[in-house]
């Protein structure tokens, strides 16, 4: 059985880097996409998942089990980006078509190509707030109180914002 | 919450992007970088790591001597000056421990040497019983001086030992009152460092409003 994060982090807390590199590799890639789809510049992106886990690093000496590490993680991430958007805006990185081309037929690849750039393009017109909430779902597989907390909110808003957004993404999807 | 899978499915569909080798690289290094200087943990460990106890109070021990020798070597010029033809007058025995640290003070000596062998034998002038020795005006003078620095590095170690001990609140206050007096470049590290103390704090409106550079 898989140790919980709670407990790699009290290891590494303690000393063990071992512990940090099973925490990081679990987590780095969904944390990495929630950052990489909130931000427009790919470079300010790596910056600030940089941060958060730098962050994670300088804090561990305070670290105590009282929410879930996700949960303490991407709040790390929400503040980060918080302060991002305040100092210059939000939109969403536009992903490069031709390094993620499928090796379907063509007039597959056209239309699928043509449904994911109409899924990010919903998705990227979604306010920030609505766009942070179905990201934390997907990517960080949190419940809707998670998300509250994460975003320092209450649940109603953070189900509403979620439920906003599930509805704009369906409208792109089923057009 | 009423899930819908089909926007899941789509949004799976999208690349799954990770993180650069080099990024992976960088923050690997500094979480080891972080528990290699990590300083000694409160509660004492116990098993393999044991070991860390005697290391951090050896190391506390030569901080301290370190330091007394330190403020010893950077006594001010006057305050020996002032002690010195006193000492001719009175011609009292001093204790012998005592003469070869005075001596050791005048030469001219780079600091780096000061926590080198000679330490302990310097050590015992400094001792608190041996300050607390009347010795008359040379002792009224000296001593006076001493009270006042011991004062003032009681008083920034209490400063210090405060900003520790406070809440994220009032540190917060103190950043916005820094900005209210223009003092910007302060108030920038401060907020700066506070982050860093308190990553997953929340800020509210009004605070970010007079804590953030406008």
């Amino acid at each position: 059985m898989e140790a919980p994060d709670e407990l790699l982090m009290l290891a590494y807390r303690d000393g063990d880097a071992g512990a940090f590199e099973t925490l990081y590799a679990r987590h780095r890639g969904a944390l990495y996409r929630f950052v990489l789809r909130s931000l427009k510049d790919r470079s300010d992106a790596e910056e600030l998942f940089q941060e958060a886990w730098i962050r994670v690093i300088e804090a561990r000496e305070r670290y105590a089990p009282s929410a879930r590490f996700k949960t303490w993680l991407y709040t790390i991430a929400h503040n980060l980006l918080v302060d991002h958007w305040r100092r210059k805006g939000l939109t969403l990185v536009e992903l490069n078509d031709d390094e993620h081309a499928s090796p379907d037929n063509p007039a597959h690849q056209v239309e699928a190509r043509e449904t994911a750039a109409r899924f990010l393009q919903a998705l990227e017109a979604l306010p920030p707030a609505q766009r942070e909430a179905f990201l934390l779902h997907e990517e960080g597989e949190m419940s809707v109180a998670e998300i509250a907390a994460a975003t320092g909110t209450n649940e109603e808003a953070a189900k509403s914002r979620l439920r906003y957004a599930m509805t704009k993404l369906k409208a792109a999807v089923d057009e | 919450m009423s899930d819908d899978p089909k926007i899941s499915q789509r949004y799976r569909e999208l690349p799954r992007e990770e993180p650069p080798r080099a990024l992976d690289d960088a923050i690997l290094a500094a979480s080891r970088r972080a528990v290699q200087s990590r300083p000694a943990p409160l509660v004492a460990p116990t098993g393999r790591r044991r070991w860390y106890v005697p290391v951090a109070a050896a190391a506390v021990i030569t901080l301290a001597v370190a330091v007394t020798l330190h403020i010893q070597h950077d006594r001010p010029s006057e305050e020996i000056d002032a002690v010195a033809p006193a000492m001719k007058v009175q011609e009292t025995p001093a204790p012998k421990a005592t003469e070869p640290a005075r001596a050791e003070r005048r030469a001219p000596q780079p600091f780096a040497a000061a926590p080198s062998a000679p330490a302990p034998a310097a050590a015992p002038a400094a001792s608190p019983a041996a300050e607390a020795e009347p010795r008359g005006d040379i002792g009224a003078a000296s001593s006076g001086v001493r009270a006042s620095r011991d004062e003032r590095v009681r008083a920034q170690a209490q400063v210090a030992r405060t900003a520790m001990e406070q809440g994220p609140e009032v540190i917060l206050e103190r950043i916005a009152e820094l900005r209210k007096q223009g003092r910007h470049g302060e108030a920038d590290k401060a907020l700066a460092e506070f982050r860093k103390r308190y990553p997953d704090y929340r800020l509210t409106d009004e605070m970010r409003a007079k804590v953030e550079k406008k």
